[in-house]
């Protein structure tokens, strides 16, 4: 018998295999380790918990996510013992990969398609064609079940070509409905049951059933796995849990039998999108660049505040300045939201003078400042302090001024320092992920950049050249930037050290 | 002059001899020119020039830009990344180059052939001799000097030294000499002070000079 531990990162990297540390034990201390659908989240510990009220073992342990990050884990870890995706392709997926039996899948249970409004907008729209006048739509990614639903059904009623270029692609449907009840976005279209279970957010319009496939949970023992694991998942369509299931909104499931009826003609190809690579590396440097550009003036002025004068409230502005090198990115991103959201005072400003920041280039841009901010500070922070300040007094006693005596003695001397800093700093936002994931959201074109684009292509299968041909080239650009950095830094030691050899 | 014996007090008028403070090293010369040049944040006691209060205890704080003095540090403090050439004008008036007084300055230090080098390049002495050209070409009214002479060899030595006597006496420019030098100190000035348990004392340099020699 096997105690597993999942190690599930839900971080930048959530989206690699989750790390798992076997040992064998006795039987009473065995799990079944369930990855499910995210829309499941609410629903499914109701119905673990009625699974071992009933007596039955072993302790079920879930973890959620979307369908198309879970299959991959599934995929490589040996300890998962079911899966429950929110559509059959990824069931084909793994069962193509030897991960599932097909004749074993059970569809436990359906879903409707349903577009939300944050609860305090002001019109609702009443059908498809309404989107039209909406400026964001969030949707969940191109290779989440949830997304591509959405997808297929927008086109159904005609308004995806117009709609395309304004939809925000969320990890999951929970995080585009999180966004709309936020009020960053005007709409999501979410499942129906995440549509009932949120305050802040109201229903527009449910999307008609002809217009996507038909919405399907489906539950599967993964082979090799205990016994055990083949209950559950009968479990899953019992009356019992499908009590549980009707009561939070889910449509009925249909048992092991029907529905994942596959034709031989229906290949495993979930992965019917791809980011573009170039359009990735334009936006990253683009990103960068612009982001260590805006960021110059403030990091020369802090730096040199910070080596030069002493005043109160220095530990506590430096301390702040420092911050984003040990909060998570994901929280610096999160903060920011909160900063510059749509409903946020500076944030609605913004917005007011046609420059809003969320899930635009300006989001990507102000994430990769803040998060390269530190870095840079502290290079031009060095850079000031290893300048002679005798250099900037004899200057002063030439007859200049302190201001003049900046421009001609101070900053050419900590120049390459400052440049050094300048290299850091780009490095440092072209490898930005987790604060522009939050408040830049992920939109193809627009905020998806390499980190971005990397990490929607791990959620396809397939693909893996594309995967290596971005890696290479993102580290390949950072290698340069390191290499130069240590460059200029030498430099600047040196410039420093001629002049105190007598 | 007047120079008080325990709180330091500089009252230093236009037509002042130069004076020259000799004493240990550690014993606080360099920081006594860093006080009248301005550039020395803990500064204690009283400075004024020409009448006019340049430091006080009042709060009197006159900035080093705006006093007209030419510091030539110890260690010469050339800028690294300027060429001799552009240290050298870095304090001067605009119309000191056009006017030749460039040419003539370093003819007398002889470093003309240096304007195009960095000083990463130049001997110490040659360091010295642009830095005390710097402060020259600055037209200072009081010209603070920090052993000015320590890196040169002796012919050099004593040829700059009066090339230096000759410019204080010709540009009526007060002047203040710090050196562990005694004979330095002899050679320019008229009063030669000790700088010793804070406090300066005068004391007769001929004999001061003779007495060593």
């Amino acid at each position: 018998m096997t105690l597993c531990v999942l190690l599930a990162a839900e971080s930048a990297f959530g989206a690699l295999p989750a790390q798992a540390v076997c040992q064998t034990r006795d039987s009473e201390d065995e799990v079944l380790l369930v990855l499910a659908a995210a829309s499941l989240a609410d629903v499914l510990p109701v119905v673990a918990e009625s699974w071992e009220r009933s007596g039955r073992r072993p302790t079920v342990r879930l973890s959620f996510g979307a369908s198309s990050r879970l299959a991959r884990q599934v995929e490589r870890n040996p300890a998962v013992s079911v899966f429950v995706g929110a559509d059959r392709e990824w069931l084909f997926w793994l069962e193509d990969r030897g991960r599932v039996d097909g004749t074993s899948v059970a569809r436990i249970a359906g879903n409707t398609l349903t577009a939300v409004v944050p609860s305090a907008a002001e019109a609702v729209p009443a059908g498809p064609s309404a989107l039209l006048d909406l400026d964001r739509i969030a949707l969940a990614g191109e290779n989440v079940p949830g997304g591509r639903y959405a997808r297929t059904a927008l086109a159904a009623a005609g308004v995806w070509p117009e709609v395309s270029a304004r939809v925000v692609s969320a990890n999951s449907v929970r995080s585009a409905l999180q966004w709309a009840a936020r009020g960053e976005v005007a709409l999501a279209v979410v499942y129906g049951t995440d549509a009932a279970s949120h305050p802040d957010v109201v229903t527009a319009f449910v999307f008609p059933s002809d217009s996507h496939e038909r919405i399907g949970y489906f539950a599967a023992p993964i082979r090799g796995t205990t016994p055990a694991a083949r209950d559950f998942v009968d479990f899953l369509s019992s009356e019992e849990a499908q009590g549980i299931l009707a009561d939070a909104g889910f449509l009925p499931g249909d048992g092991r039998s029907s529905s994942y009826f596959r034709s031989r003609e229906e290949a495993s190809d979930p992965g019917v999108f791809a980011p573009s690579i170039w359009s990735a590396v334009r936006i990253s440097v683009l990103v960068a660049l612009l982001a260590t550009l805006a960021a110059t003036p403030v990091a020369v002025a802090l730096g040199w505040l910070f080596a030069r004068r002493s005043f109160r409230g220095k530990t506590i502005l430096s301390t702040m300045v420092m911050s984003p090198l040990v909060v998570p990115p994901v929280i610096t991103g999160f903060l920011l939201l909160s900063l510059f959201g749509a409903n946020a005072p500076l944030g609605s400003l913004l917005t007011d003078l046609s420059l809003p920041v969320p899930f635009t280039l300006l989001g990507a841009v102000l994430a990769a400042l803040v998060v390269g901010m530190p870095l840079y500070v502290f290079s031009v922070r060095n850079a000031f302090e290893a300048v002679d300040s005798r250099y900037e007094e004899l200057a002063a006693t030439l007859g200049l001024p302190p201001v003049r005596t900046f421009y001609r003695v101070s900053l050419p001397l900590a120049l390459p320092g400052i440049a050094a800093g300048a290299l850091l700093a780009f490095a440092r936002a072209l490898g930005e992920f987790g604060a522009t994931v939050v408040l830049a959201g992920n939109v193809e074109g627009s905020t998806r950049t390499v980190a971005l684009a990397v990490y929607t292509l791990l959620e396809s299968p397939g693909e893996n050249w594309r995967i290596w041909t971005l890696v290479t080239a993102s580290v390949t650009v950072s290698l340069v930037a390191l290499v130069a950095f240590e460059a200029l830094s030498r430099r600047q030691r040196l410039r420093m050290e001629q002049v105190d050899r007598f | 002059m007047r120079l008080g014996a325990r709180d330091l007090r500089f009252d230093i008028a236009t037509d002042s001899p130069t004076i020259a403070v000799v004493g240990p090293s550690g014993s606080g010369k360099s920081t006594l020119l860093r006080v009248v040049a301005g550039v020395e944040a803990r500064a204690q006691g009283t400075v004024s020039f020409a009448g006019e209060p340049w430091l006080e205890k009042t709060g009197v704080r006159v900035p080093p830009w705006s006093r007209p003095v030419g510091w030539v540090p110890q260690d010469s403090l050339l800028f690294p990344d300027r060429s001799v050439l552009d240290n050298l004008l870095f304090g001067a008036p605009r119309t000191v180059n056009s006017e030749g007084a460039v040419a003539e300055i370093a003819a007398l230090l002889r470093i003309e052939q240096l304007f195009g080098r960095m000083p990463s390049r130049l001997s110490g002495g040659e360091r010295q001799r642009v830095a005390l050209g710097r402060a020259l070409l600055a037209r200072p009214k009081l010209l603070l000097l920090d052993e000015p002479f320590s890196a040169l060899d002796r012919p050099l030595r004593e040829e700059i030294r009066g090339i230096v006597a000759d410019w204080i006496r010709s540009s009526r420019a007060a002047s203040i000499l710090v050196s562990h030098d005694e004979e330095d100190a002899c050679f320019l000035a008229e009063e030669t002070y000790t700088l010793a348990g804070g406090g300066l004392t005068l004391i007769d340099p001929r004999h001061a000079y003779r007495s060593q020699a």
